[in-house]
């Protein structure tokens, strides 16, 4: 409840992550992605946020009560740079979105619409990048910035910062634009988040 | 190909103006500096040594330490005889002992010089920008490079940096001065004026830096320059910049998560990370900038105006 927080309208996040769906479907019928059926939503917690503060209760009533609850599942952990993570886990890829979705959502539209940095997916990538090099089956993160609305990939080589095979980034970055998702246009914001929990 | 005798080069006007400008600016903050705080009673000598010592030792280890901090290998001509035939023809042209050759095994495309003369010269490229890039394209990148040591910039931006390395120093011994307290002891009690010379540092770091920022980026654009004058293709280095720059160059090392906390205080001194290189992107003028120059070089050289 700081002096210039609190009054922000939530976002439409939907419209821009929905659109993850289609690009994976397509990728992984070429061959290039195969899904993993780990997500996450790393955030800023909270202590005087009353949501943040019951958060697992809260997320229990959000994922799991109702007729179209998609019943994933999730574990709350700390990170070792200060932010908290929602890590999530469903073998539908549709719902494991629908459900990352669905937790943004949830702590933005209670108070915590600045408190959100970014909702994170992790895929498995195989094809060749542009310095002729093969990977196969490579793990890849494909990162949603909540304040710039739009997609990159991030495929770290390590746990320290800069670490970060950027041949495939640039190669997963325009097929995923090709086929549809609204990929970051700067790449100066492209930021990695090294040590990610799962 | 030309004469291999030194070449006269033609000069951009505009550009030589707005970098000695740059430099004479510099010095005029030096002065006002060294006075201030030579007014506020610290100790000009104390400081001066420390930072000159690791200035010495930044400009005269250069080479050293740029292979010991990036993994960079020197290369025979046995191990890389390509590469070294490249350099040589290039050396020859600028009129330059053959410097060291090293290569870093790395896919992210990139390239430096360092060393404060041409004869302790070194020149690195990665492995990826040797597959990326064509024989023309790496010819041009290592040429501006070469261009970097034959106009002495390392030399240059020592000395421009001294100031920036001595401020920032001094930033972090204040900070830590007026957390603790220690140091100053009976003779300056005053809090007051050590925040207020604290203050002063900090401004002077931020004009400094911007000074050597715009320092080098003139560097740059006329290493680009000599570079395009010396291949007589000045479009050559223009395509490598583009299919470099296209995908990787621009992919941050920055963590999302510093967004959030970024600006504290400044620790670590910026001289103290071996910089001190050329590195072919790093501080460098935006690349649609550097590109447009050269492509408008590339047609006042094929039209014929010298």
């Amino acid at each position: 409840m700081g002096l210039f927080g609190g009054s922000k309208k939530p976002k439409d996040d939907w419209s821009t992550m929905s659109t993850v769906v289609k690009a994976e479907a397509k990728l992984q019928a070429l061959g290039e992605i195969t899904p993993s059926r780990r997500a996450g939503v790393i955030y800023r917690n909270d202590d005087q946020n009353a949501f943040q503060s019951d958060l697992k209760n809260e997320l229990n009533s959000v994922l799991y009560v109702g007729d179209g609850a998609t019943k994933t599942a999730f574990d709350i952990q700390d990170d070792d740079r200060g932010m908290r993570w929602v890590v999530l886990e469903d073998g539908n890829f549709g719902d494991l979105v629908s459900s990352v979705y669905t937790v943004g959502n949830a702590i933005g539209m209670n108070d915590g619409a600045d408190n959100l940095l970014a909702a994170v997916f992790e895929l498995y990538f195989t094809g060749t990048v542009e310095d002729n090099t093969y990977r196969s089956g490579l793990r890849t993160y494909w990162i949603y910035r909540y304040d710039r609305k739009a997609f990159y990939p991030f495929v770290p080589t390590g746990d320290s910062e800069g670490d970060r095979d950027r041949p495939t980034e640039a190669r997963l970055g325009q097929d995923l634009r090709k086929h549809g998702l609204t990929i970051e246009k700067s790449l100066t914001e492209w930021m990695g988040l090294w040590g990610i929990p799962f | 190909m030309t004469s291999t005798t030194t070449r006269k080069f033609h000069k951009d006007r505009g550009l030589v103006s707005r970098m000695y400008l740059t430099m004479v600016m510099l010095g005029v903050l030096y002065a006002v500096f060294a006075l201030f705080l030579l007014a506020a009673g610290m100790q000009m000598i104390f400081i001066g040594g420390i930072v000159g010592v690791m200035v010495l030792v930044q400009y005269f280890m250069s080479d050293k330490l740029i292979l010991m901090s990036t993994g960079a290998k020197a290369v025979t001509a046995e191990q890389q005889p390509e590469l070294h035939k490249m350099v040589k023809l290039l050396a020859d042209r600028y009129d330059m002992p053959m410097p060291k050759v090293a290569v870093i095994d790395t896919p992210i495309p990139n390239a430096f010089a360092t060393g404060r003369n041409p004869k302790n010269a070194l020149v690195a490229v990665t492995s990826g920008i040797q597959q990326r890039l064509n024989e023309r394209e790496l010819q041009a990148v290592i040429g501006h490079e070469l261009a970097h040591v034959a106009n002495r910039d390392m030399r240059v931006l020592a000395l421009a940096n001294f100031l920036v390395t001595v401020t920032s120093f001094l930033m972090t011994m204040l900070f830590w001065n007026m957390l603790f307290g220690g140091m100053g002891g009976r003779r300056n009690n005053n809090g007051g004026g050590i925040m207020m010379v604290y203050l002063v540092t900090m401004i002077v770091y931020f004009i400094g830096q911007l000074l050597v920022l715009a320092l080098t980026r003139y560097r740059e654009y006329g290493a680009d320059h000599t570079g395009a004058e010396i291949s007589g293709d000045p479009g050559a280095l223009a395509d490598a910049l583009e299919k470099i720059s296209g995908t990787v160059a621009g992919i941050p090392d920055k963590d999302l998560r510093k967004l959030q906390t970024a600006n504290a205080f400044l620790i670590i001194p910026a001289a103290l990370k071996g910089e001190g290189s050329m590195n072919l992107f790093s501080t460098h003028p935006p690349l649609q900038e550097r590109v447009k120059r050269l492509r408008e070089l590339e047609q006042r050289m094929r039209y014929g105006l010298k």
